[in-house]
């Protein structure tokens, strides 16, 4: 299959620099996928899984949280805050954060910016547990 | 004579004890630097694709409507201003400081850095945020936290541009005080891109506005980020240069005293045997 150039960086370093066949992931708006041959885009991403197919077929999943999808001139570039490889989760840390965050939102009277935090960890502990290796 | 030896003795022991403070301090900071320098270089990509893609955007769609375009008047400048925590880094902390005091116009500060709150706190400045961000200990999640309130302070008009005063990590010898202009979007497009935008259509999901939207807190959150880890990576760097200086300095003075001692002692004995000599002759 065709493929296309893909670069993945995050704050933490550069997570993918090479030939994909395909991408997916979510976007503000919903999931989306890229292929090779793709015209000019440009997205805002949210929360949630996301796979590489690289150029020899392997699928490799990823927790991807935030930042922006841009494909310009065939080249996709994928700028996420934080992208983590299903093997490098860790489980047992994402449940314990889960676990607190629902522990906050249980109680009464939270202000607004703790539920928001609240909610947000829970979203990400989510996405994290959502993915087995 | 024996006065001045005991003196003379007293000083090297001070000095070598400062000397073997100094050569502690250049370790600590070498080792630290290590780590900072890796986490530079691992922030760089993030940081110059994500830069790259906006002024790619902006060029290849000037008409692209956002709530962070350049306003008509400046009235107030957002000044964020990153130096240490800690003295005894050479220059560094008033390099930077003197960088942001050369600001014109009203300015609201946010400081990042012990040394940098203290400043402003002392000369009175009208300060951002209460609380004491160290810049040795802040984080990516925090930069993001940091970038909302920054954005959401900008959409409100509290000011009308965000600048960032930081210490550029040239190499381990050279650190440069810094202004970057982060907001509004002054993103001047090359040649080159504005050719690339006069064939391209991008496609904006959902559309151009919200894009932005999402996109400009990350951005500035990026920024943040990559500018405190080069600002720390150049504290570190700075104070290296300083305490090697200073150890080797510490060295010279020991080397002089040990001469000035040895002129003591020496003046001291023939002084006795003059003494001596004279005794027996009577």
């Amino acid at each position: 299959m065709t493929t296309f150039h893909l670069t993945v960086v995050t704050p933490d370093g550069c997570a993918f620099d090479g030939q994909a066949e395909r991408v997916v992931c979510r976007a503000i708006d919903g999931d989306l996928a890229i292929l090779a041959k793709h015209g000019d885009y440009c997205t805002a991403l949210g929360m949630g899984e996301a796979h590489i197919v690289d150029a020899e077929g392997t699928r490799r999943r990823a927790a991807c949280m935030g930042g922006m999808l841009t494909v310009l001139d065939g080249d996709v570039r994928l700028v996420a805050t934080t992208w983590e490889w299903a093997e490098q989760i860790d489980q047992a840390r994402a449940e314990a954060s889960k676990k607190r965050a629902e522990e906050i939102l249980a109680q009464k009277n939270l202000d607004k910016r703790d539920y928001e935090l609240a909610q947000a960890r829970l979203k990400r502990a989510l996405v994290r547990t959502s993915i087995h290796p | 004579m024996a006065g001045s030896m005991k003196d003379i003795k007293l000083r090297i022991k001070s000095v070598e004890s400062t000397m073997q403070i100094t050569k502690a301090m250049e370790l600590v900071a070498s080792s630290k630097m290590r780590r900072a320098k890796e986490r530079v270089e691992h922030s760089r990509p993030y940081f110059e694709t994500l830069h790259e893609t906006l002024t790619g955007i902006a060029a290849a769609d000037p008409r692209a409507r956002n709530p962070y375009l350049r306003r008509d008047e400046i009235k107030r400048t957002l000044l964020i201003v990153i130096a240490g925590d800690r003295g005894l880094a050479g220059g560094y902390n008033s390099n930077v400081l003197k960088q942001a005091d050369a600001q014109e116009g009203p300015v609201t500060v946010l400081p990042i850095g012990k040394r940098s709150a203290e400043y402003f706190a002392h000369h009175g400045a009208d300060l951002f945020t209460d609380e004491v961000l160290l810049a040795a200990e802040i984080s990516v999640g925090e930069c993001f936290s940091l970038s909302r309130k920054i954005t959401e302070g900008f959409l409100k008009g509290d000011y009308d541009a965000v600048k960032i005063c930081y210490t550029r990590f040239d190499s381990m010898m050279t650190q440069t005080a810094a202004t970057m202009e982060v907001l509004p979007l002054t993103i001047e497009p090359t040649e080159e891109q504005k050719a690339a935008a006069r064939r391209s259509q991008i496609l904006y999901k959902p559309s151009s506005e919200e894009v932005f939207r999402a996109i400009i807190p990350e951005y500035v959150a990026g920024i943040v980020y990559g500018a405190v880890c080069e600002s720390v990576a150049s504290e570190l760097a700075a104070r290296r240069t300083a305490m090697d200086a200073a150890t080797k300095n510490a060295g010279e003075m020991i080397d002089h005293l040990n001469l000035y001692y040895n002129r003591a002692r020496q003046a001291a004995i023939t002084q006795e045997i003059t003494e001596i000599v004279a005794g027996a002759e009577i």
